[in-house]
């Protein structure tokens, strides 16, 4: 069983609760506790007075002189609950109820309760009158020649109880109120007081949503480690990938120049008249260009945390087409809803949107059109050209990796099925189909819409 | 037409040199980016062939501080840099265009023929003078239909000369664009050469314009 709230406001507030009521209770006792002296204490006052003159009244021989007796008028009143008593050996003289101690008198020093020993030397006990009424005593121990006389003079408790509970009940309400009050201000505080750690919640997000690159430095002195080491993290992951890519990067020239040597040997007059080892170079280089350009995806999984915008991949990439095939006047017709952007890592779009748009360029007549509009949570892009277009069967063989349908140029087969494959990975998907408008290729790419900037 | 390889890989820039040679072109070779850099800074090329994966300064490097000195060669960028992220970077830093290994060496001559053609201000392939021909795209002339058999430095002659037809072509120029940076040029060789082209194609196509150089010309504007 757990007893700590897993919340962090739940467990401040718990403590704090926990620490209000054990003040609230400790201070309801102890002013309970100074009320009921202040009042016994007037009923003291009393009693200690009548005893006095009752011990006054006992003589040496331990009988009581009536004709000395004084009753205060309190002690008058007979029904009321007032008595008084004086026993010794020899004899028992009471007026009013009589009164049996609850406790055993105790005859030695110390108080018999909480109570101080009045300086006089009478001592406080409690009793039950004979109506069953509870009765605050005094008593007093008189020496005499027969013996011990003991003197005590009782007094109702519900005279004392009675103004203490008409004192408690507003004292207990106002401190109640003041309990609630308490309660509020906690809650207050720990929204107030919590309100950082939401703020920073909300950069984190931003920084998944690829809206920002960094959690704010300006934090409460609490959090600011902690940011600092969130964008440590964040630098890391990004260092890391970086990292890879640029191995990727070396890898690619460490396996690509040693084989477009070999490739140049291989076209010098005689060496290879069948082309079957040119065949084979080029199986290679399909091959590690396919694993290469997996390798260069950004990780599974890392979707969602990064926005690409793709009216400017696309421009950036019709910049590079323009630039490959400058022989070719082809027209871009390019319509992309502004600030469109995907959930895709900006290397990744580029190796899609390059691949299809460089397959778009190898093959098209005249033109090549170019359309990106929202469709619900995704991005729908269509690229379409003029071109001889694919059969359904070339559709399916076109998608298979090393399949190559083209064998002019130096295209290679695996264009396609990478673009397909990273539009998988980043949790979209490219079709295959024939343009309406052109009969040329028309290839659909769908992606996640990244959420929308700030 | 003269070509700057830059190609850290002593294997492949010879292989990619003598291929060009044996279609004329004229080829210096740096085997780092520091040595390309400053010979593409300093001397005169109708186009370069850029690694991107340099020792000591990187192709991009390179290409952003000549483009950033001012010069506007036209550049194929050779590497083994196969990312469309990586071509994008190429073109942004200036590249004229791009091409990845493995690749055919006759696609880097094709390439490059159409990068000095372009340069020069042809859109076509075809240039034609009066009865001379030169499609700038195979490197082949013709005269009167017929194929005009050259050696390779007429054809660099001839060549640098019809890419600018009806211009005089400084003879300093001239001499630049036919022979390698270290070969030992005779003061007179040029004048033999275009002595020898005249008699192929006709004295009066060939110009000389004392103090200046030549230029290749139709007949009397």
């Amino acid at each position: 069983m757990r007893l700590l709230p897993r919340s962090l406001t739940g467990r401040l507030l718990a403590i704090s609760m926990l620490t209000t009521i054990a003040a609230l209770a400790f201070a309801a006792f102890s002013i309970g506790h100074v009320l009921e002296r202040f009042v016994i204490r007037g009923m003291d006052q009393q009693l200690d007075a009548q005893v006095a003159m009752l011990s006054r009244a006992v003589r040496g021989d331990g009988t009581l002189d009536r004709g000395r007796i004084v009753n205060l008028p309190v002690f008058e009143q007979t029904g009321e609950g007032w008595s008084w008593s004086v026993e010794s050996p020899r004899g028992r003289w009471t007026n009013g109820n009589a009164v049996t101690s609850e406790h055993p008198l105790r005859r030695g020093p110390g108080p018999l309760d909480h109570h101080d020993p009045d300086p006089a030397g009478a001592l406080p006990g409690e009793g039950v009158s004979d109506t069953g009424e509870p009765v605050h005593t005094r008593e007093l121990v008189v020496p005499t020649s027969a013996g011990d006389a003991i003197v005590v003079a009782g007094g109702p408790r519900r005279l004392a109880t009675a103004p203490l509970r008409e004192a408690m009940l507003p004292l207990l309400a106002s401190l109640g109120i003041l309990g609630l009050g308490l309660a509020l201000a906690t809650v207050v505080q720990l929204r107030f007081g919590l309100r950082p750690l939401r703020t920073l919640q909300a950069a984190l997000a931003d920084i998944r949503a690829g809206r920002t690159r960094h959690v704010p430095g300006d934090q409460p002195d609490e959090l600011a480690p902690l940011a600092a080491e969130l964008n440590a993290l964040v630098d890391q992951n990004a260092a890391q990938l970086e990292h890879a890519r640029r191995h990727v990067a070396n890898l690619a020239h460490g396996l690509k120049t040693p084989l477009a040597a070999l490739s140049l040997k291989l076209e010098e007059s005689g060496r290879d008249p069948e082309g079957g080892l040119r065949a084979m170079v080029a199986d290679i280089d399909g091959r590690v260009r396919h694993h290469l350009g997996r390798a260069r995806a950004s990780a599974p999984g890392s979707r969602h945390q990064t926005r690409t915008e793709l009216a400017r991949a696309v421009s950036d990439l019709t910049a590079v087409m323009k630039g490959i095939h400058a022989d070719r006047a082809i027209h871009v017709a390019i319509e992309i809803t502004p600030h469109l952007a995907v959930a895709a890592d900006p290397q990744d779009i580029d190796e899609m949107l390059g691949n299809l748009l460089d397959n778009a360029w190898r093959h098209t007549c005249s033109s090549v059109t170019i359309a990106a509009a929202p469709s619900g949570s995704t991005v729908e892009l269509v690229i379409e050209d003029d071109g001889p277009g694919l059969s359904e069967q070339a559709i399916l063989e076109a998608l298979v990796p090393g399949r190559r349908l083209d064998e002019r140029g130096d295209g290679h087969g695996f264009g396609l099925p990478i673009a397909q494959e990273l539009a998988e990975l980043n949790g979209g998907s490219l079709v295959l189909g024939t343009s309406r408008s052109g009969g040329g290729l028309r290839a659909v790419l769908v992606l996640p819409a990244a959420t929308p900037p700030l | 037409m003269r070509i700057l390889l830059v190609e850290d890989d002593a294997m492949l820039a010879e292989g990619i040199a003598r291929a060009l040679r044996a279609e004329s072109f004229v080829v210096d070779v740096a085997a780092n980016g520091e040595d390309g850099g400053h010979l593409g800074s300093t001397e005169l090329y109708d186009a370069a062939v850029l690694d991107l994966g340099l020792p000591r300064k990187d192709g991009v490097t390179v290409l952003r501080e000549w483009r950033a000195e001012g010069r506007d060669l036209p550049v194929l960028i050779l590497t083994a840099r196969d990312g469309w992220s990586e071509k994008v970077a190429g073109f942004k830093a200036g590249a004229d265009d791009y091409l990845t290994k493995p690749f055919r060496v006759e696609e880097v001559i094709m390439r490059l023929r159409a990068l000095v053609r372009r340069a020069a201000g042809h859109a076509g392939a075809l240039i034609t003078c009066g009865r001379l021909a030169f499609d700038a795209q195979l490197g082949t002339f013709e005269m009167d239909g017929l194929p005009l058999k050259l050696t390779a430095f007429e054809w660099r002659v001839l060549s640098a000369l019809m890419l600018r037809k009806e211009v005089v072509v400084d003879r300093g120029e001239l001499i630049e664009r036919v022979y390698e940076r270290d070969a030992d040029v005779d003061s007179n060789s040029i004048e033999v050469i275009i002595g020898r082209l005249r008699k192929k194609i006709g004295a009066e196509m060939i110009e000389t314009v004392r103090g200046r150089g030549y230029r290749v010309t139709a007949g009397p504007a």
